[in-house]
């Protein structure tokens, strides 16, 4: 396990290379095998024999090399909740974790879950917004595994899957979003029923039923049938880049007729970051997207935006636990985030204002 | 609590309709609302919904045929995908083909799978198309698409002539698909 933690805290190298306003994004592809039913309905011998069967075939891939799998029941809950923190996994893929196991590589940004809601489950991430190397990437991956394993496909209906919601190209894209000055602005309810409108669905940070804390939405793909991966890519794609534009705007317009409240509340943020005791992870969160938003508006040095993300995801509940290798109460996590941001806080450096 | 005007149920869906000015409300328990089709694609209530397959299940088209059917390999029914949200084997979209392309109707773009093929099913052009991820048009443009996806485009089109209740269009489209697949 002392390997898994390892794993698990690695700071990715490739967090440095980060872009305002784009958190990250992610492609994930679902298939199933035909010759067996689907998760929900399946008996744990059927599901053993799925789990053989994809392990096997993904630990011959050429991509996959450098990795590790785990058995998700062999976890305690808080490592379980980890990995639904790093974004390797889906937090219904914890819940029932009956032959379920998660491959992650080296870097996290390849990850497949065995046994979910569909046999498979395999993303792609990326901390930018290049869905043409992702789609690239979890297509050559995809290759093997249906060269290697009777997919579910039916010529009409595509690729099946347990819900019908993903059924075609069993594609869903996402991407993660920092959109501070559309919240403070006030405009964030209507692009969100705009991007609606248009088929894609908007999201809090973890995905299906979690809050926008932090000012971070992710948004993704609601239809998976009748159009093409590129298609839908393409077309996420134009709608996320449009909104990174409204967002610079609305900054610019935060700039020009709130800079005394911007430069208080960032102010006041970083004080509580490197003066806490004792503090909640909302409130973390929504101080450090602060400091996310003084780094874009060129307040703190650029190359902080990769350490600050890497901080986000540090400070979570089971990451504390992890870290800390035993259940902690909320008081004591709380008490021990505030340790870890004031150490980190403490060397960073005074904000520079215009 | 408010009574459903047809069978005095508590409601749970309350309608206002305006039409030319006029406003109705309707209120009815969520069988009668079924029951009169009141979805559609763009109303389909989610959030009234408590869970998946409920919400699903109501933005189909109404007294579809559909509460006979059972999947011969699985087992899976109309009642037990109202439940889970989840249908059984990849059989159930053959078996339970009425239910299945209700649901796909109003919650997906279309009814045919546009994107990539299973690679043992796909032909070389087919995968080259999607490999390459540029020029999506070409590939739509292409005089090569496959039978396969020649038929497909065709047996939508059909399905959408049906749809529009003009018969004189889906049988010239029938036709043509009679003879592609007679070759």
């Amino acid at each position: 396990m002392n390997d898994f933690r390892e794993k698990l805290f690695q700071d990715s190298k490739l967090t440095k290379e980060t872009i305002p306003v784009v958190v990250s994004s992610r492609i994930r592809l679902a298939r199933n095998l035909a010759d067996f039913k689907f998760v929900k309905y399946a008996c744990k011998g059927d599901l053993h024999a799925v789990a053989e069967r994809c392990e096997k075939i993904l630990s011959s891939c050429p991509l996959l090399m450098n990795g590790m799998t785990l058995n998700i029941c062999d976890l305690l809950d808080y490592e379980k909740l980890a990995l639904v923190e790093r974004h390797l996994c889906s937090q219904e893929f914890i819940i029932e974790t009956n032959e379920s196991k998660l491959f992650f590589t080296d870097d996290h940004l390849t990850s497949i879950m065995i046994n979910e809601e569909d046999h498979l489950r395999m993303q792609v991430f990326r901390y930018d917004l290049n869905f043409r190397t992702m789609f690239d990437k979890i297509n050559a991956i995809d290759d093997h595994v249906s060269e290697n394993l009777n997919i579910a496909f039916d010529n009409r209906y595509g690729f099946l899957t347990a819900c019908p919601t993903n059924v075609g190209t069993g594609m869903r894209a996402s991407v993660m979003l920092h959109l501070p000055a559309l919240v403070i602005t006030k405009q964030i309810s209507n692009l969100i029923l705009a991007v609606q409108k248009l088929g894609f669905v908007v999201r809090g940070l973890f995905g299906e039923g979690s809050d926008a804390q932090g000012n971070f939405f992710q948004i993704s793909n609601q239809q998976t049938l009748g159009l093409a991966e590129v298609d839908i890519l393409s077309r996420l794609t134009q709608i996320i880049k449009s909104i990174v534009d409204y967002e610079l705007n609305a900054r610019e317009i935060v700039k020009k007729e709130k800079i005394i409240w911007l430069y208080d509340n960032i102010g006041r943020a970083l004080g509580i970051l490197r003066g806490c005791y004792c503090l909640t992870s909302i409130d973390a969160i929504n101080c450090i997207s602060l400091m996310l938003l003084a780094t874009d508006l060129g307040y703190l040095p650029n190359i902080l935006r990769g350490d600050l993300n890497q901080m986000m995801m540090k400070i979570q509940s089971s990451h504390i636990q992890v870290l800390e290798n035993r259940i902690l109460n909320s008081t004591e996590r709380d008490i021990k985030r505030a340790e870890l941001l004031r150490e980190f806080f403490a060397t960073v450096p005074n904000l520079k204002f215009d | 609590m408010e009574k459903c005007q047809f069978c005095g149920k508590p409601a749970t869906v309350h309608m206002t309709q305006v039409v030319n000015n006029k406003t109705t409300v309707v209120r009815m328990c969520n069988e009668c609302a079924a029951k009169h089709g009141l979805f559609d694609k763009e109303g389909l209530p989610f959030a009234m919904l408590s869970n998946l397959g409920e919400a699903l299940f109501f933005g189909m088209k109404q007294n579809l045929p559909a509460n006979g059917l059972i999947c011969s390999k699985c087992g899976c029914t109309p009642m037990s995908f109202k439940e889970t949200g989840r249908l059984g084997c990849p059989n159930c979209y053959k078996d339970l083909k009425l239910l299945i392309d209700g649901i796909i109707e109003s919650s997906q773009k279309g009814m045919v799978h546009k994107g990539k093929y299973s690679r043992e099913r796909a032909t070389a052009t087919q995968m080259n198309a999607v490999n390459s991820f540029t020029d999506t048009s070409a590939r739509k443009h292409s005089n090569k698409l496959s039978m396969e996806e020649k038929l497909n485009e065709l047996q939508e089109m059909l399905d959408a002539a049906i749809k529009a209740e003009q018969y004189e269009e889906a049988a010239k489209l029938r036709d043509e698909i009679k003879t592609l697949k007679g070759l």
